[in-house]
């Protein structure tokens, strides 16, 4: 394929994208002059071009199209329902004609005729309405449920047929106007992703090499100015590819509304689509791996979800029924729900299905909690539509989303009410090729683990070893605050015969881990630095093992393999029954935490005690007090190449001032969007704080909680004053090494 | 390497052709691997083992920037591991890239079609499914590997049958 073709490619698909998204605009604003035109000048545009390349059939259909929109913008047609399918069909049209170009160069074979002869007879109003009516009259009753509906045939007439007034319209925020193209095009600039995965593999590279540079020339103070700057630099970098790589997901979304609405044509259901945050971004290979499970998702809230309008209204809700499709960043991965206010999962029906289906005993369905049964859909072969529709029930559907998503890290979690909706909940990672992992050590090994999946450590010293676990048989536990805690040992993982006890020779230290709702702690024989690790895929051979999800390059060039704590889970047989037994006897005390108790983390500054939420605690870090830079009078920590604002109302720092030599502990915190440092002197303890209620008042104390019967305050975030406005960061930096030398 | 040049072919010229093979020391035997095949040899490393992988796997190394998984050619024959670093062939099969642990790589050797012999029916059944025949050199033989019998997923296979 020439250059030329290739670009004419590249911009129609763009300009087919605009139309999309201005279509389903045009359905709620039909009067709108300037969606029209937009979508006049994307087929025009077209149309010209392929005269050009000469490319007939393309510029035949093209024409047709834009005889019809040059009528609409003239003002001598509006765009009704027939006019705007009709607009689809042709959007489709000239879709599958560029995809044969691309696939074979030329246009192929096609009767476009139908199509065409459409497009004309829609120009002449009346008639073309007329027509119309006459087939909607025919195929308008509505599919019942229990029966299988055909597939939307690939036939224009028929699929085209708006069977009722079911108007699908995108709500909530608009889809940014696309007027700014124009001056857009000229600040940006398009690359091959090829290019981009392979920029992103060499950072990956510089990335390992830095955490090697780092360790290395961490002993040598003329080298520390040096790595440092390295170490920002490499940072920032990563950092810009990342980006660059990041689209928004509305990429996806934006092909929701269509999808929506032919299914919900073809379903005989009513339904109005909102979409949320439409700006949150995503890695290109995360977007990509998330647009079938959306998808499948969308159609399984459609077709199983929200119920026809008589059924609706019977149910005294409103006939149209709602899907939202929300998307959000929360810390380091985004999330994206679909949520329907239709039937919700009946879960009796899927108790029954999935012992019907020989997915589980019936002895052991019938001691699974509701929480526990909805999981069941993501086994696979289940599927609980009563009949097999064209549109899902195949047998193929969740545990497909389920792989599909995890298969990129991610996790999908399921919420339903009966009678009230269901909302699937997507939680994507950020980014897939770099990850902060934990490096344990065991059989003499390294090993990472992935922090996502790490709650917390716990420290227990040899002479506490053998007093600290407790044993059911042959299970190990540990008491965690009260609960029990399932105890994995890895060496005894990965070496069968291996060490199944604490040691009391050397430290031992547990991990505590949270996968997918598995939690427990795995024994490990000792702990390295966090580190940001570049994840290298595994060949099949030892993908099938299971117990790793990758492998690394460590700073010190060693290979680790990453562990995954999913199927570390699964196969010591932690499962999420064995985890409510163990904590079966503190039952009245879980239930509280899901009320207001929390966990703190208790700190000592300076002699006196705090607490510190334990859920925005993101690291505990001890340093000297040396590495403390100051911009004015404000304490900043350099922290993996981002500056934190060290907050010392405590007064740890200006007691260790004098001596050099002191380390400090800093407790790194996520506020909000931001990340500060609170300086103590030692961390005591995690505990579970207790409400304080005003006497007399009965108000909730704020502020203060009851931390191992004592009353603690709470280290306000919030009144940390931000760090001065970014663009003077650069400045600061450069004169931050001149006082630290 | 004492391994002197093969003979070149006889009379008729036509039939036997010429190929180039690396040369492989393991334990007492000479194994060749055809030079199209390999990608680098990479001397004296020490994979790093991975737990619960199939006895098979010599472990992983780190090559240019991409995790390989190894192959130990001593574990498969059977013979005692060795201790002290060894080399890597690192070899391309359709599954992809892998590494073949030896004990040390030798020379290109160029040997001729016409000395090619299938392997002897007395070899036992695992070396007949890992060796692709043997070239008659003048005073030794040097036994084929076939990198594609040699690849991971097929050798996990074969052991899952």
């Amino acid at each position: 394929m020439d250059e030329l073709t290739r670009e004419f490619l590249i911009e129609s698909q763009e300009g087919l994208d605009r139309m999309e998204r201005c279509m389903t605009d045009l359905e709620e604003r039909p009067q709108d002059a300037g969606l029209i035109g937009e979508i006049f000048r994307s087929v025009h545009t077209i149309k010209g071009t392929t005269g050009f390349l000469g490319f007939k059939r393309l510029e035949k259909l093209a024409h047709a199209g834009e005889n019809l929109l040059g009528l609409l913008r003239e003002g001598k047609l509006t765009a009704n329902q027939p006019i705007i399918t009709g607009l689809l069909q042709l959007l489709d049209g000239l879709r599958s004609i560029l995809k044969t170009i691309e696939a074979d160069n030329s246009e192929g074979e096609g009767a476009d005729g139908v199509l065409i002869g459409w497009l004309e007879e829609l120009q002449a109003p009346a008639h073309a309405q007329a027509t119309r009516h006459a087939r909607v009259k025919a195929d308008a009753a509505p599919a019942e449920l229990a029966t299988p509906v055909t597939a939307p045939s690939a036939q224009i007439p028929q699929s085209a047929a708006p069977a009722q007034k079911m108007p699908v319209q995108a709500e909530g925020e608009p889809v940014k106007p696309r007027a700014a193209a124009g001056s857009a095009a000229e600040s940006s600039l398009r690359v091959d992703v090829t290019l981009l995965n392979r920029m992103m593999n060499l950072v990956g590279e510089l990335v390992l090499t830095r955490n090697q540079v780092l360790q290395a020339t961490a002993a040598d103070p003329n080298l520390t100015l040096l790595s440092r700057r390295l170490d920002m630099v490499t940072a920032d970098l990563r950092e810009s590819v990342m980006k660059a790589r990041m689209q928004p997901v509305s990429n996806i979304f934006s092909k929701m509304p269509r999808i929506v609405r032919d299914l919900s044509q073809s379903l005989g259901r009513r339904v109005r689509l909102q979409v949320e945050g439409q700006d949150t971004e995503l890695d290109k290979s995360l977007l990509e791996a998330i647009k079938d499970p959306l998808t499948h998702a969308v159609r399984n809230s459609l077709d199983h979800g929200i119920e026809p309008p008589e059924v609706r209204e019977a149910a005294g809700k409103d006939p149209e029924g709602t899907l939202k499709l929300r998307a959000a960043q929360e810390g380091s991965h985004v999330i994206i729900e679909v949520s329907d206010d239709g039937a919700g999962i009946a879960v009796e029906k899927v108790r029954q299905k999935a012992i019907d289906r020989g997915l589980i005993a019936p002895e052991r369905a019938a001691q699974l909690a509701e929480r526990e049964l909805l999981q069941l859909i993501f086994l696979p072969g289940f599927s609980t539509a009563a009949a097999v529709t064209s549109v899902s029930g195949r047998g193929v559907g969740m545990d497909v989303v389920r792989t599909n998503v995890e298969k990129i890290g991610g996790k999908v979690e399921i919420d339903s009410r009966t009678g009230k909706g269901t909302t699937l909940r997507l939680r994507i990672p950020l980014t897939l090729a770099i990850i902060p992992a934990l490096i344990v050590r065991s059989v003499n090994q390294s090993f990472a683990l992935p922090q996502g999946a790490l709650s917390e450590l716990v420290h227990i010293p040899p002479e506490k070893a053998a007093a600290s676990i407790e044993w059911i048989e042959d299970a190990p536990l540990y008491r965690l605050r009260g609960k029990l805690l399932p105890l994995v040992f890895l060496e005894k993982l990965l070496m069968p015969g291996g060490q199944h006890k604490l040691t009391n020779e050397r430290d031992n230290f547990i991990a505590v881990l949270d996968a997918d709702g598995r939690r427990f702690g795995l024994v490990v024989d000792g702990l390295a630095d966090p580190e940001e690790i570049v994840v290298k895929p595994l060949s099949a051979v030892l993908k099938t093992i299971g117990l790793y999800s990758g492998a690394t390059v460590l700073g010190n060039a060693d290979l680790a393999l990453i562990l995954d704590p999913g199927a570390i889970a699964l196969k010591a047989g932690v499962n999420l029954r064995a985890e409510e037994e163990a904590s079966g006897a503190s039952e009245s005390e879980s239930d509280a935490d899901e009320g207001k108790s929390m966990d703190y983390l208790l700190v000592e500054a300076a002699g006196r005690r705090a607490a510190v939420p334990l859920a925005s605690v993101l690291r505990i870090e001890q340093v000297p007090v040396s590495r403390i830079e100051y911009i004015g009078y404000r304490p900043v920590l350099n922290f993996e190449g981002q500056l934190l604002p060290v907050e010392d109302s405590g007064g740890v720092l200006a007691a260790a001032q004098d001596n050099p030599e002191a380390r400090i502990v800093v407790v790194v915190c996520r506020e909000g969007g931001r990340h500060v440092g609170i300086a103590v002197s030692q961390v005591l303890d995690v505990a579970g704080g207790g409400e304080l209620f005003e006497a007399g008042t009965n108000l909730p104390a704020d502020g203060v909680t009851l931390l191992k019967e004592r009353v603690t305050g709470i280290v306000d975030m919030g009144a940390i004053p931000p760090l001065p406005v970014a663009e003077n960061v650069p400045g600061q930096w450069e004169q931050i090494p001149e006082t630290v030398a | 390497m004492n391994s002197p040049k093969a003979q070149f072919p006889p009379k008729d010229k036509a039939a036997a052709a010429l190929v180039e093979m690396c040369s492989v020391r393991l334990g007492q035997s000479l194994f060749g691997v055809p030079i199209t095949h390999i990608l680098e040899i990479v001397g004296s490393t020490r994979p790093q083992p991975v737990p619960l992988a199939p006895a098979f796997v010599g472990g992983l190394v780190h090559y240019r920037g991409d995790v390989l998984t190894t192959v130990s050619l001593r574990q498969l024959l059977g013979l005692p591991p060795q201790d002290g670093p060894q080399d890597i062939l690192v070899l391309e099969s359709s599954g992809g890239c892998f590494g073949l642990l030896v004990d040390s790589v030798g020379e290109v050797l160029t040997v001729s079609s016409a000395d090619y012999e299938a392997n002897p029916s007395i070899l036992d059944e695992r070396r007949r499914a890992l060796f692709a025949g043997a070239y008659k050199l003048k005073d030794s033989l040097l036994v084929m590997l076939d990198p594609e019998r040699l690849d991971p997923m097929h050798l996990a296979e074969a052991k899952a049958t």
